[in-house]
């Protein structure tokens, strides 16, 4: 990883977190976007090590700032090595109050600003030569989960755009996957945990997910892989890291 | 907004008849109020009142009176 540029989302969140982390460990320079960038900066402050990473302000849920704020990277002349969508909102809601305005938010900053950076990224403008995105979807993707109707749907679609991207953009040298966590310690879990049923929540995770709760490392360890060489004939497929669950 | 306005909004929220409900009403007394309705409660106090309402707050509430105050404040 030595050398190599990568964009991440969404590191002030666990598991982009951890993979930011781990990347900086291993000598990667790191792209790493904010709506609010001081945050971002203090991130880097505080949890990494080199300090040659850029800050990208970048709002996902205006879709259509999005390509102009990724030309600003064009200032740095950079080649980019591998993107990581690890940005994403899980808020729960009853299907009476799942508005479009709701779906729309959710859809916009999990799935459609994905695309979108792909779209902006794969471009000559940048040096790109080989290029692994990773997404990071959910076991939701495949599992009914009552209330999330909007987040379950925005991480499926994932999934489908990355079997499509992976053959559209396979003959460029570009490989495009998707992680599947299955329940991770993080804010979101805590979030989902503290809301009315979320003790009956918990026990549902821990009669399925056999294997436990994952940690963000677990799932960095898995991205990490599919950013690699070592993951050179896989793309337009989806790695559950779940504790088993999807096998009961 | 008026207490009746609210007291429609909730009525609206944990799908009961319009008007059946009034402030002194124990909130274990509803049927209706279950873990799917606190949680629509928590989204409409965020999009329509602007308001964070935490699982912790939402237990405390006995009646329906507790919520009004809650969103009246």
């Amino acid at each position: 990883m030595d050398k190599k540029v990568f964009l991440i989302t969404g590191v002030t969140g666990a598991i982009g977190g951890a993979i930011a982390r781990k990347l900086d460990s291993l000598g990667a320079t790191l792209i790493l976007t904010g709506r609010d960038t001081k945050k971002v900066e203090i991130f880097i402050d505080k949890e990494l090590t080199q300090s040659n990473h850029i800050v990208l302000k970048l709002d996902l849920e205006d879709i259509d700032s999005i390509s102009k704020s990724i030309d600003d990277l064009l200032f740095h002349d950079i080649r980019i090595d591998g993107f990581v969508h690890a940005s994403g909102v899980g808020e729960v809601r009853p299907l009476k109050m799942t508005t479009p305005k709701f779906i729309y938010k959710v859809m916009n900053i999990n799935f459609t600003s994905f695309i979108e950076i792909i779209r902006c990224i794969v471009n000559s403008k940048f040096k790109n030569k080989k290029i692994s995105i990773v997404g990071i979807s959910a076991i939701g993707a495949f599992q009914g989960n009552s209330t999330k109707t909007a987040y379950c749907a925005s991480k499926a679609a994932m999934n489908a755009a990355v079997r499509c991207l992976a053959i559209e953009l396979g003959d460029k040298g570009i490989r495009i996957n998707t992680v599947a966590p299955g329940a991770t310690q993080s804010k979101m879990m805590d979030d989902i945990l503290s809301l009315p049923g979320g003790e009956q929540t918990l026990d549902k995770i821990k009669e399925r997910q056999f294997l436990g709760v994952c940690s963000p490392n677990d799932i960095a360890d898995a991205i990490h892989f599919l950013l690699s060489d070592s993951s050179k004939m896989i793309t337009g497929t989806c790695l559950a890291v779940d504790g088993g669950k999807l096998s009961t | 907004m008026t207490q009746k306005e609210i007291l429609n909004q909730i009525e609206d929220v944990l799908d009961v008849s319009i008007d059946s409900l009034s402030i002194e009403m124990e909130l274990s007394s509803i049927d209706e109020y279950d873990s799917m309705a606190k949680l629509s409660l928590i989204v409409m106090c965020d999009d329509e009142f602007n308001k964070k309402l935490t699982a912790e707050q939402l237990n405390d509430f006995k009646t329906i009176g507790d919520i009004v105050v809650f969103l009246s404040a």
